[in-house]
């Protein structure tokens, strides 16, 4: 039998952009921020469960409250230290988006200089109220590259939310859905799960994503 | 007179355990001739409900299609032009997926929910035609070369996007070639061990990956039935924690066929090992078995 085992090439993981795009604006204080902070640390437990995962998925934090902030650049999970999130102001939700887009813009061209194989990006939004900017362009934009298979796009709506509107900035073919109460840990496991089925298997045309629980309405 | 030693496995990705999905890596190879090998491997699509099914056609309808052929082909293998391979492989092409489109029919399901890829090579002494559709990949090295990356691996933007035999542009992404230059080792396989046997940053084989399988091969005189090696490679840890994907090896080394019962002197041109007299007399009883084989009708065969 030959001397040892095959070796392994050195390759970077493959990767997995998630940008979490969080609504602090001040509707969210009390008992929803506690929630959304918690199911946020959950997440990270979640995926460090998962070797695959942990190495592929790649985290970055966007807060919209009076300011739009990226609060946490791109990261890995083990690097990755979960915020205690402050509310505060309006909800710049316009901004928000365009600022997603330009992260995972950046991102990407990392990736590209550096042949690094990356999988398609997530921008996950979750808010509880209504933009009081200009969010129709931001929406626009969002559509065309969600459409072209830039990225994935959800949006959570957290009870009180404007959802018609919501409905208008989600792409057409994934309405948002609607959190039942504060579930905000089991909307993360559910995150979780799918980051662990993305940085799985090979795609023809869809993923299976696991079912929605968390949602009063999957549709 | 040569002879190519060859061996196929594959082993579900632990990926694949946890979500209880079947292996949906399929590999075979026939040896047409002795020193004729034809061999597939295809990765059914993780998204595809019946892939498994579509990558087992795939393979099976590669090998039979070359089993067909009138045999002097395979000497005209090295006057095969790129036209007349690529009209080759597109037939191919034709035949599977009106096999898959009948399976389709009979598990009453889209026929694309039989999705696979699939690379197939056809291996003289003197040469190589070789096709690829999606990921994975063929590696192969002349005796006294460099290991060479056949295709490059068909990626989208995704690194878990690929083009399957199902797709509307499967014959346009569709990447085939000859290869006239004297194959002495080959591996295929499907994108599961992609990451640690190929360097991505400038697409080369990494060499220590596949140096002990050709060792494997050069001393596993019947792969087929000693196939511990490669089963404990394919399972092991170390690999697993690297890939979460099945995993598809199938290995051929061209060998010098003595025809006589005598032990050669040296002759062959494999690199000289040291062999024990133990060995020695291991290879002696397996070329008279094998004689008596080729004497004997197929059902009383010695199968040790």
């Amino acid at each position: 039998m030959p001397v040892g085992l095959p070796e392994f090439a050195d390759n970077t993981e493959n990767r997995c952009p998630v940008i979490l795009l969080l609504d602090t604006s001040a509707s969210m204080s009390g008992e929803p921020i506690r929630q959304l902070n918690m199911g946020i640390s959950d997440f990270k437990g979640n995926l460090l469960e998962d070797t695959q995962a942990t190495l592929s998925v790649e985290l970055s934090i966007i807060t919209f409250g009076q300011i739009v902030n990226v609060i946490q650049n791109f990261t890995s999970v083990d690097e990755f230290t979960p915020p205690t999130l402050q509310t505060s102001g309006t909800t710049p939700m316009g901004e928000a988006i365009n600022s997603a887009l330009d992260l995972l813009e950046e991102r990407k061209m990392i990736y590209k200089d550096n042949g690094i194989p990356y999988y398609r990006p997530w921008i996950f939004l979750i808010t509880d109220g209504a933009p009081t900017d200009d969010w129709q362009m931001a929406a626009q934009r969002l559509h065309q590259k969600d459409a072209e298979g830039g990225c994935l796009f959800f949006a959570v709506g957290v009870e009180g939310a404007d959802m018609n509107t919501l409905t208008q900035i989600a792409p057409p073919n994934r309405p948002p859905a609607l959190l039942s109460g504060l579930n905000f840990r089991e909307l993360f496991v559910w995150l979780s799960s799918s980051m662990k089925r993305v940085s799985g298997g090979k795609v023809g045309e869809a993923i299976a994503l696991p079912p929605v629980g968390w949602a009063q309405i999957s549709t | 007179m040569k002879e190519w030693r060859a061996i196929a496995r594959s082993a579900v990705g632990v990926g694949h355990q946890k979500q209880n999905i079947p292996c949906q890596d399929f590999g075979a190879y026939s040896l047409i001739a002795p020193d004729v090998m034809v061999g597939a491997v295809s990765d059914g699509a993780g998204s595809a409900k019946f892939s498994d099914r579509g990558a087992e056609i795939a393979v099976e309808t590669s090998i039979l299609l070359f089993q067909k052929f009138p045999k002097d082909i395979y000497d005209e293998l090295l006057q095969l032009t790129l036209e007349r391979a690529k009209e080759i492989f597109e037939h191919l092409l034709k035949n599977i997926l009106k096999k898959i489109e009948q399976e389709a029919q009979n598990l009453n399901c889209d026929y694309r929910e039989l999705a696979c890829t699939l690379l197939v090579f056809l291996a003289t002494p003197h040469g190589m035609v070789a096709m690829q559709i999606g990921d994975g990949f063929i590696v192969a090295r002349p005796h006294d070369g460099e290991l060479q990356l056949l295709f490059n691996p068909d990626k989208g933007e995704y690194i878990n996007e690929t083009t399957f035999v199902t797709s509307s542009n499967a014959i346009e992404e569709m990447q085939v070639q000859v290869f006239d230059w004297k194959p002495y080792f080959i591996c295929a396989s499907t994108d599961g061990l992609e990451n640690v046997a190929i360097e991505y940053k400038n697409s080369k084989p990494f060499n220590a990956f596949f140096s002990p399988l050709e060792e494997y091969l050069q001393e596993t005189l019947v792969p087929e039935e000693e196939d511990q090696y490669i089963q404990d490679f394919l399972n092991s840890e170390r690999l697993n924690t690297r890939t979460h994907d099945d995993k598809t090896l199938l290995l051929g080394l061209l060998t010098e066929l003595t025809s006589t019962l005598d032990v050669p002197n040296t002759t062959t041109d494999e690199p000289e090992i040291e062999e024990t007299e133990q060995k020695q007399n291991n290879k002696r009883s397996f070329r008279i078995k094998r004689i008596i084989n080729f004497f004997l009708p197929s059902s009383n065969k010695t199968t040790s």
